[in-house]
């Protein structure tokens, strides 16, 4: 095998190791993040839908205060609720405006998703194309 | 030449340890480093957030009620207020929370605060050690690169006790060749007891018993005498053969007579070691070993001769420059 074949092969392997395996690293990351996200907005969409069912105009809960300590927190009305839009802003909603948001919200996740999902299959694509063209280039015979 | 490898070997320490290799592994050590270094930051992040809820339990029972915002979920709040600030559930693990008071909670907060500074202490008496062995991994690296090499020789037990070594001779080997001067004394004084009872004694006690009546302080002195002579033509007719050994393995190996040289001793090897490659030719020193009277030392002329064989040997060691032991460099300074 001569120099230029090692090199270029060398030159792929890094391609893959600098470039591919941590974009695919990171592209996996986010879509985590985007898996996340739902979650969180699909339980809220439920607890809002039982506030819903069960007319509950007031609450009685725990709050976290960190370290897994927990203090009783009274909500004397319910019928309004902050939603998180995204960069720091909070919206006031009534119930049946928050699920609204949500199932907009919602759509917009799975469509991220998606796209993650697709991004993912191409960086994986490319990997393996590319140790393909280092197996041509070492002339092993295919699996 | 033959007989010069048999002596000892030298080995470079860039065999034994690569500068590459050695070097690898410092990084290694240092990447675990950078991991413990990151866990001590995520500790110390706890240790700031548990000191921030003790305060905040400490200060929450100053009123009856504080007006917050309730956490619906992630993403959601509700405004509310937090009502009997005096009651806590606490976190026990396992899913078993507790009931306690502002003061109560504060105590155990406390006790995971102290757990928490332990664990503290120990990732750093762990990074205090990895940093050591980095240094450690770096000294390596550098001295395998700077060309040192580890010149390492048997111990023959019937050749002589005494070991030679050259100027930058550790203070531990001093202490070591004083110890061994001072149980020479001792036999010397032990056989001048028995010349003092009027036994018949061959080499050196000729010299001993000729003084045996002299008072024991003038005997001592004398004694002393006798030791560092013989010790000297011990140590001169080593180093003439250590130093032909020296240029035969120094040659043999073909390392740079400005090299380094690691003083290293393990188990049953005698190490010593030289700075520089001896001057005098292989064949000179063979005829002046054999001009050295070194069996004198033990007969009762050793007076008048060593005084020839010093300055003999004194010629000799100034030409071959640093061959010549401290011990050796001070006792002609007298």
């Amino acid at each position: 095998m001569d120099a230029y074949t090692q090199e270029k092969i060398q030159r792929f392997e890094e391609f893959v190791d600098l470039r591919l395996k941590p974009d695919l690293v990171h592209a996996i990351a986010e879509r985590d993040k985007v898996f996340d996200q739902q979650k969180t907005f699909s339980d809220l969409k439920r607890n809002i839908e039982n506030l819903e069912k069960n007319s509950v105009t007031s609450l009685r809960t725990l709050v976290n205060l960190g370290s897994e300590v927990y203090a009783q927190a009274d909500v004397p009305d319910t019928r309004h609720i902050f939603v998180d839009v995204g960069l720091g802003f909070h919206v006031q909603f009534t119930w049946s405006e928050a699920l609204s948001y949500i199932s907009v919200r919602e759509e917009k996740l799975a469509r991220q998703m998606e796209e993650y999902t697709r991004l993912i299959a191409s960086i994986k694509a490319q990997i393996k194309m590319v140790c393909e063209g280092i197996r041509e280039l070492l002339q092993i015979p295919a699996e | 030449m033959a007989k010069a490898e048999k002596k000892g070997t030298v080995t470079s320490l860039a065999s034994l340890f690569p500068p590459d290799e050695a070097r690898k592994a410092s990084q290694r050590v240092l990447d675990t480093l950078v991991e413990h270094e990151r866990e001590l930051h995520q500790l110390n992040q706890f240790v700031s957030d548990n000191n921030n809820v003790i305060d905040l339990v400490q200060r929450l029972p100053e009123q009856l009620h504080h007006d917050i915002m309730v956490p619906f979920g992630k993403a959601a709040f509700f405004p509310g207020r937090i009502i009997h600030t005096n009651e806590f559930k606490v976190l026990l693990g396992e899913n078993y929370y507790v009931d306690r008071t502002s003061k109560q909670t504060t105590e155990i907060l406390k006790r995971r605060g102290n757990t928490l500074q332990s664990q503290v202490d120990s990732i750093k008496a762990v990074m205090q050690d990895l940093k050591a062995e980095a240094s450690f991994f770096d000294a390596t690296a550098s001295e395998a690169a700077e060309g040192l090499v580890e010149i390492r020789e048997d111990y023959i037990e019937e050749a002589s006790s005494e070991t030679v070594s050259h100027a930058d001779m550790k203070t531990a080997d001093e202490d070591e060749e004083y110890a061994r001067l001072f149980s020479r004394m001792d036999e010397l004084e032990k056989e001048e007891l028995e010349a003092e009872n009027g036994d018949e004694c061959e080499s050196e006690d000729g010299d001993v018993k000729d003084l045996g009546n002299q008072v024991s302080l003038d005997n001592r002195v004398k004694n002393l005498e006798v030791l560092f002579n013989f010790l000297e033509q011990d140590l001169s007719y080593q180093l003439n053969e250590r130093s032909t050994s020296f240029m035969c393995s120094h040659e043999a190996s073909k390392v740079q007579p400005a090299s380094k040289v690691l003083p290293r001793t393990s188990g049953p090897h005698n190490t010593h070691t030289a700075m520089s490659k001896p001057s005098i030719s292989d064949k000179e020193q063979r005829i002046q070993l054999q001009t050295t009277p070194t069996n004198e030392a033990f007969t009762g002329s050793i007076v008048e001769h060593t005084h020839n064989t010093d300055s003999n040997l004194r010629g000799q060691s100034n030409s071959s420059k640093k061959t010549v032991s401290r011990f050796k460099m001070q006792r002609m300074q007298h």
